[in-house]
Formats: structure tokens, sequence, C-alpha cells
């Protein structure tokens, strides 16, 4: 399904769906009803387990998820009411879902598959810092990152300021930064060969005009490319999210939902993160008319989805969408260190192995738990992508990835609370080459051969 | 007893009960400062264990709205006796073009356990109706959250109209949320950064002795 699903009658029922009140939303319905549900199903968290091999687990974790968003819906914060869908409607959404799609244009185009299980076929490399970074930085990020081999796609980190000026959301600044955003990333695609690269843009917009401002085909986001449109947490939406919706059909542009279920909020715990993946990324489907689903489950505390009890739920949640539906999905990682930290390097390679081998895409790596700006480069979301790359080629089992995920835990998993926060890209790359200077590169490489050595068939 | 089972009632998160019981308390004529103070001492540790994700969000959501039923059934009492109890008075919201509001939740919630007295205006707050409410509720404290980097200029936007208002010195300016920083704060001139939610409660509470 490339077409939004019943577009207008899912956003009529901003209108008339359920009114609650919206203190009530969370507390009185959503959490209560995800607790049964994870009880219903029998879902059950393992510490010492981070990839589940039980396949029937996956199976209840999606029907849990299926029930989740039935019951729960998505609830419109200007409107005060749900938007609710049926089983009747999800099922028939998943029937007219593509399992693929061609993104990008020209030579540049990538087409982009439902991965399952152990799946042999790589990942979707999305390599996105996350992050916000200066205007004088903004350029040579964007070159740095579309100049990775393993490049499918590419989310360009976010401007602070436009032409000296502090970048204000819904204001004129914000319209000006999105100009300057998508400007920098389409030079900098032309100038290292990769014109019609498939972009996900602009994250300067965060409010629904600076996005609007920026969609033309001639210098802007073009229909090849994607947006991006948030979920809020957990299950609510707003009017200017759904603003963009109707935008991107119309527009005739991709889109993505973005969720990031907290672990330790309304959600709870590692069980519930799982449900909710799963809940999202049909709401992403029917309501959002989405194409793929974007999520970054984190740490309540620490900002971060690199740790077990984050990697449990990533795991679970990914194998229920691949045995169970055709949905594209991008795992987007967030690490508690910084650049230039062997560190980042071993979160990268975790988060990245564990998605892989459970049907996940790729989206690496907010780095610095995504709170820093210029804290994050290309060379960690390298190690992650040619992890998935090396673990779907040899065509690494569940299993293999678990006895290598655990020790890599080892070498981080008791820093998570004080991580190195690392440095910044212009003190770990030569900016006006846009490469890593080779103290950084020969500390990526030893982290490598490090991993090689556990059993990572790297091809290169 | 009584004491002890009101106790158990809010770590429990039991909101009738303990409506019940410091019902029960009262009539027996306890005092309410020292009741609301063993409650806040019980929701000190309720914060610590979920400032260590022994228990989450919904269950210290729980025991807040607990606490506060607890708290609402000694407040006219209170206000007869001691012309009032709280700390201090809060204005808390999420700035403009920000609908994020689960950190700003917390800290309300943290707030309430701690007898402050909190107006909650939301989430994607104009920065001039947080002085408005400010005013109106003659407050101590402002205090604004965000999320997005391209939300945080109005946190220094609510300096900004202060200063041109002539009222910067009559509020204390609290900020915080996930991309803000000690430098942030100390760049637009705010009187606290918070870096995490759960400890808001305790340096709003310093700022306000000082």
């Amino acid at each position: 399904m490339s077409n939004p699903y019943r577009l207008w009658e899912i956003q009529q029922r901003s209108n008339t769906g359920p009114y609650c009140d919206e203190d009530d939303f969370l507390p009185k319905i959503f959490t209560p009803k995800l607790k049964g549900i994870i009880k219903k199903y029998e879902i059950k968290y393992d510490p010492e387990r981070l990839i589940p091999v039980d396949d029937d687990l996956a199976d209840r974790v999606w029907q849990a998820g299926w029930e989740l968003f039935r019951e729960v819906g998505l609830y419109n914060t200007d409107t005060h009411r749900i938007i609710k869908v049926s089983d009747e409607e999800i099922k028939e959404a998943l029937y007219m879902a593509s399992d693929r799609y061609w993104v990008g244009a020209g030579k540049d185009a990538v087409l982009w598959k439902h991965r399952r299980v152990e799946d042999t076929e790589p990942p979707f490399c999305l390599f996105s810092p996350d992050c916000t970074c200066s205007e004088e930085l903004h350029y040579s990020m964007c070159l740095a990152f579309l100049k990775e081999p393993l490049l499918d796609g590419f989310c360009a980190p976010i401007l602070e300021n436009s032409i000296g000026l502090k970048i204000r959301s819904a204001s004129p600044f914000e319209i000006n930064g999105c100009t300057q955003h998508i400007y920098n990333l389409r030079l900098a695609a032309r100038q290292v060969g990769r014109p019609g690269v498939f972009l996900v843009a602009v994250g300067t917009a965060e409010h629904d005009s600076g996005q609007i401002a920026v969609s033309n085909n001639e210098w802007g986001v073009r229909t090849t490319d994607a947006r991006i449109i948030g979920t809020l947490t957990e299950f609510k939406t707003a009017d200017t999210m759904l603003n963009r919706v109707v935008h991107c059909c119309q527009y005739g542009c991709y889109s993505g939902n973005l969720t990031g279920p907290i672990y330790g909020g309304w959600c709870g715990g590692s069980e519930g993160i799982a449900v909710a993946l799963v809940a999202y990324s049909l709401n992403g489907l029917c309501i959002y008319g989405s194409i793929f689903n974007q999520h970054f489950p984190f740490h309540l505390n620490w900002g971060s989805n690199t740790t077990r009890e984050l990697l449990w739920p990533i795991a679970s949640a990914g194998q229920a969408m691949a045995r169970n539906s055709k949905l594209l999905y991008t795992s987007n990682g967030f690490s508690n260190a910084g650049p230039m930290t062997e560190m980042v390097f071993y979160e990268t390679a975790c988060h990245a192995l564990v998605s892989t081998v459970t049907g996940w895409h790729l989206w690496e790596m907010a780095s610095a738990r995504n709170k820093y700006r210029n804290r994050a480069t290309p060379l960690e979301a390298r190690i992650g992508m040619e992890v998935g790359h090396a673990a779907a080629r040899q065509g690494m089992t569940r299993d293999k990835a678990n006895e290598i995920a655990l020790k890599l835990l080892v070498r981080y998993e008791d820093r998570a609370a004080d991580a190195p926060m690392g440095k910044e890209y212009q003190e770990c790359y030569d900016v006006a080459t846009a490469l890593p200077t080779q103290e950084h590169f020969d500390m990526y490489r030893r982290v490598k051969d490090e991993l090689s050595d556990m059993g990572i068939e790297f091809p290169y | 007893m009584l004491l002890k089972e009101l106790s158990d009632a809010v770590e429990s998160g039991d909101r009738d009960r303990s409506e019940i019981l410091a019902g029960k308390l009262m009539d027996e004529g306890a005092d309410p400062l020292q009741t609301i103070s063993s409650l806040t001492e019980v929701m000190g540790g309720i914060g610590e264990r979920f400032s260590r994700l022994e228990i989450f969000l919904p269950e210290m959501m729980q025991s807040g709205e607990a606490m506060a039923a607890a708290v609402a059934v000694f407040t006219p009492k209170l206000k007869k006796e001691e012309g009032g109890s709280s700390k201090g008075k809060v204005v808390l919201g999420t700035v403009k073009g920000d609908l994020h509001e689960i950190g700003k939740n917390i800290v309300k919630l943290m707030l309430e356990a701690n007898v402050f007295q909190v107006k909650d205006l939301g989430v994607d707050v104009d920065p001039l109706n947080f002085i408005k409410e400010a005013v109106a509720m003659d407050a101590d404290v402002i205090a604004a959250s965000s999320l997005m980097t391209t939300t945080m200029p109005h946190q220094k936007e609510i300096i900004e109209i202060l200063k041109d208002k002539g009222m910067r010195d009559k509020y204390k300016v609290v900020i915080g949320g996930a991309p803000t920083t000690q430098e942030w704060a100390d760049e637009i001139g705010a009187d606290l950064y918070c870096p995490d939610a759960g400890s808001a409660s305790q340096k709003i509470t310093e700022i306000l002795k000082k």
C-alpha cells in the first residue's frame, strides 16, 4: 500500500471518536489495558536472554500489540477524542500494505524490502546522527555521512541556527532553517555523486509549517524522499502531526511514523515496550499511512536503548512483526557514550546486531543520548551498519547473535549511567574534507577487529 | 497505627483508602503538619525507588494521587490553623510549540508531594501566559520545560519578557527538558537548571531558601 489507508474516514475520527479527558487517557485507559494484555498473553521479560528464540512468544507479542492498538487507539490532544480502528480495518490495511518500496531517485534509488527473522538480506541502512549541530558544521556533517558506502538513506542533523539566527519552532526562523537544511543536503548529495539518494528530511522542522514549506521536487524534499511524523508519547497525536499526514499523502512523498516508547514511563517495563512497539507500528500503518515505522524506545533515566532492558523488547517486537506482517521498521539506536569512545562502538555494534537478526532495518546512531550538539559522527553508525550487513550475509542465528551481544554488554553495561560523552564532530573529523581523523579511524578499526574475533564475519 | 496504614495506602497507590484513612486521622485530632510531613517522607522513598526504576511512572503517579487525596483532607484545617503550609507557589508548563509532557508531569507530582502549590499550564504554553499566570497566582517560581531544541528559545523569551516588564527579580525561573543543559541555563540567565524531573523539587526548595 503506497496510498494512505482510508485517509478521510480515519481523519474524521478526530472529530467523531469517543471523548476522553486527556488526564484520564494514560492512567485510566492506556496503562491498565496494557498491563492486562501483558498478563493475558503471558509476556515475560528474561534479563538473561537478550534475543528470545521462542517463536510463540513473538506471536503473542504481535497479538498483544494488535489488541492494545485496537483497544486504546490514538488520542488527539486537540480534539480530546480517540481515533479507533477496528480489527477488520487493521486486517485490510495489513493486506493492502506492500512489503517493498522503491525509495530515492534515478541510479540512487533503492528497493527497501520487509525482512524476516535471521534474514540473509542485509538491513536497509539509514544513517542519521539525530543530534543538533552548529550551522557552520551542518554541511560538512551532511557530506561526511553521505560519503558512507553502506548508506541507503540519510537523515541529516538538526540545525540550531540559520544565517546566525536562533531557530524558533513555528516561526519564520524555522522555515528559513528548513530551507537551509534541505539545500545543504541536496548540494552535499550531488557533490558526493548521489543526487538521488533517499533522504528523510527535514529534521529541523518541529512544526508542520516548516515541513510543508520545503516540499519541492526541484530544490526541496522530493516525492521520492520521506518525512518523519511523530506520535506523542504514549499513543497521542495532535493536529500538527495529522497536518503532516495529510500533506505527505497529498504531496505524494513517503512518510515514516516516529515513536519513542519510554522504559519506566507509562509503558512500564520491557514487556510493555515490546507490546507498544507492535501497536505503534499498526498506528503508523492505519492512521499515519506511513510506509515505515521508526522506533526509538528509550530508558527514562539514561535516554538510551543499548542495555538489556531495551534490547529484549527490540528483539521481541522485531520478531513479532517479522513473523506476522509485511511491515518495514527501523531500529533507531541511542547510545550512552559519545563519539570517539570505544564504548559507543560497542553499543552500536550490539544494538545493530540484535536488531538485524530479529527482522529490523537499521537507523544508527544517536550518540551521547542524542542530547548534545555536534556529538555524533558517521563512524559509529558505520560500524553498526557493517555489523548488520555481516550478520545477515553470514546467516547468523539468534543464538549466535545472543552470545556475541552478551559479550558486548559486558564491555559497557555497567558504565551506562555515567558513560563518557566523547568528542564533538569537528574533534574527530576533518571538517573540510569530511573524513575521520587517523586517531578516530584507528579506534574504529581496533573495535572492528575485536568484533571480528568474536565471530562477526566482515567481508572487508 | 492509622498513620502507618495511611502510609501503606499511599505507598500502594490506593487513593480511596488514603482519603478514608486521612479522614479518620483528622477525626482523631492528628496534627496535619506532622501527618503531611510523614507522608512526604513516604513519597520521598517512592521517588527514590522510581529514580532507580524499581517502580515505574504509573505506580509513582498512583502514589502521588493517593498522597494528594490525603493532603486534600487536611488542607482546610491546615489553612485555618497555619495560614497555609505551602513551600512555595510554582507555575509549570511545557513551552510554546512543544507537546511533550511526561517530564513536566513528573515534576508536578514531585512538587505537589513536597507541599508546593502548583499551577500546571499544560503543554504548548505561550511565554507571556507563563508570566500572566505567575502574576495571577502570585507565584514564586516559573518552571518551563522544553523537549526540542527549536522550542528552547521560548524559555529564553520568558526571561526576556520578564526583564522588559521589569519583573525579572520577582520570580525564580527554572528550566529543564532533555536537550537543555546548564550551559543553556547560564546563557539565558535562568535561576536554576534541573537535569532530571526527579531532582526538581529538591533543587527548587533549595533556591527558594536563598
